[in-house]
């Protein structure tokens, strides 16, 4: 029960920073923030795999209804859902996830996240700028944009992760 | 059937993700032409009461730059009234009018919502159907057009700003009367292009472009930048265009819907060009 109503509280701050916040910063060379692919990210790793499509795409929509882009959103944020699974699988530690840990900065290693939290955003930004331009002629703008952005929302990330989240205890 | 089954049951997860995926990039792409449902949009309450809470905390930050704003378009309307004049033939009488109709009616709103740095922009207005905005009206700035109304809730509306791919405005060219279609290309949004320029027409640099009023949504006139650059379009012979915008989209704040009340009749009149015949 608690852990729904943290993940609940973590949705509404996450659509409202994403939509009311990070969507409003930008800054030209087509550089955006994207900090929601994070509030998929720490979903609990053992999550029915149903349910977690089902949550990331409503979330999706929560931030495609508040800065119009009418499913752009849901439909990256669903990706990062499906992908998630097999990407955690390549990158197992030694020995297997805890159940019930939470797989942030704070109870992994910072190059397990670099790798799977870089991996999953590269993934996302492309596939959102390819659909959110949609010019095979223009497929090196595509390409600029997800590499620029790629740092600035990752490092954001980071950030959120070491001021807002604490080591969950083991029992 | 057992053998569906099974297929089914082994492949679910990955056709949960399709039949979602599609869902998602069906109401993406049907969205940008014709919008059907008032709920994924920010016209909706909820987001749309967000949008103003939001509102109300960042139009402080620009209040001072909009007050010199609205004092600059008052002292400009100020010198028309007809107390700015002095009435120099005593003599004449003062008839009412009846040769002018009003054709044109504004609607004052605020940009509650807007982005500059996506591939289609599009601005949220706190008027809606209530206060009579209806689809495909023109909306503006004291600066310059800013687009067309895409969608109307009752309490807002989104606009589909100059910063989409496929706004297509009907521009001229002042002083040269060469008349195109505006377009944006999604790169900076400063700079738009106008299509359509035959190259055999004179154009000079920093020339105004103003609305053209064809399609009866701007009046004639209205600005929309100046010329930054002309170039040749290898193999086709017309003039790529570049326009730098005099409204900066990255900081719009009060704008105008305009409604022109003789829409109808010109639709219906132009209704009756009989069309081109194909055998």
């Amino acid at each position: 029960m608690i852990q729904f109503i943290k993940h609940l509280l973590r949705f509404i701050f996450f659509a409202l920073a994403q939509a009311l916040v990070f969507n409003q910063l930008e800054i030209d060379f087509g550089i955006q923030f994207m900090i929601y692919p994070l509030f998929i990210l720490l979903l609990p790793h053992d999550l029915n795999i149903f349910l977690s499509f089902i949550v990331s795409f409503v979330f999706g929509l929560t931030i495609d209804s508040i800065s119009n882009t009418f499913g752009l959103h849901a439909s990256s944020a669903l990706l990062i859902a499906f992908a998630r699974p097999y990407i955690f699988k390549i990158f197992e530690t030694r020995d297997a996830y805890d159940p019930g840990s939470e797989l942030s900065l704070q109870n992994m290693e910072f190059r397990w996240i670099l790798s799977v939290h870089g991996l999953l955003l590269l993934i996302h930004h492309f596939w959102f700028f390819l659909l959110e331009i949609f010019k095979f002629n223009e497929l090196l703008f595509v390409f600029q944009k997800t590499i620029l952005s790629l740092p600035f929302s990752f490092i954001i990330c980071i950030l959120i992760q070491t001021i807002f989240l604490r080591k969950t205890k083991l029992k | 059937m057992s053998k569906l089954f099974a297929f089914f049951k082994r492949f679910q997860v990955f056709l949960l993700f399709v039949a979602l995926q599609f869902f998602a990039l069906y109401i993406y792409f049907t969205f940008m032409s014709f919008p059907k449902t008032q709920i994924l949009t920010s016209a909706n309450d909820i987001t749309g009461k967000v949008l103003v809470v939001k509102n109300d905390v960042t139009k402080l930050f620009n209040l001072s730059n909009t007050n010199l704003k609205l004092q600059k378009e008052n002292i400009r309307l100020r010198d028309k009234n007809p107390i700015s004049f002095i009435q120099i033939d005593k003599k004449s009488v003062k008839i009412d009018d009846t040769l002018f109709h009003q054709q044109y009616e504004y609607i004052p709103a605020i940009v509650i919502n807007s982005t500059y740095d996506k591939r289609n922009n599009y601005f949220t207005l706190n008027v809606g159907s209530l206060q009579g905005i209806k689809r495909n009206l023109g909306v503006f700035s004291d600066e310059g057009v800013v687009g067309v109304v895409h969608y109307v809730s009752k309490h807002f509306s989104i606009v589909k700003s100059v910063l989409t791919a496929d706004i297509n405005i009907d521009v001229m060219i002042e002083k040269t009367d060469a008349f195109g279609l505006l377009k944006w290309d999604g790169t900076h949004a400063r700079y738009g292009k106008i299509a359509g320029i035959s190259n055999d027409i004179r154009i000079k640099k920093w020339r105004k472009v103003v609305t053209r009023g064809g399609s009866g949504i701007f009046p004639r006139g209205i600005s929309v930048g100046k010329i930054s650059s002309i170039s040749s379009i290898e193999g086709q012979p017309l003039w790529d265009v570049s326009v730098l915008f005099s409204q900066d989209y990255r900081k719009i704040q009060n704008v105008y819907v305009v409604k022109n009340l003789l829409k109808t009749e010109q639709e219906k009149i132009e209704a009756l060009i009989p069309e081109d015949k194909v055998e």
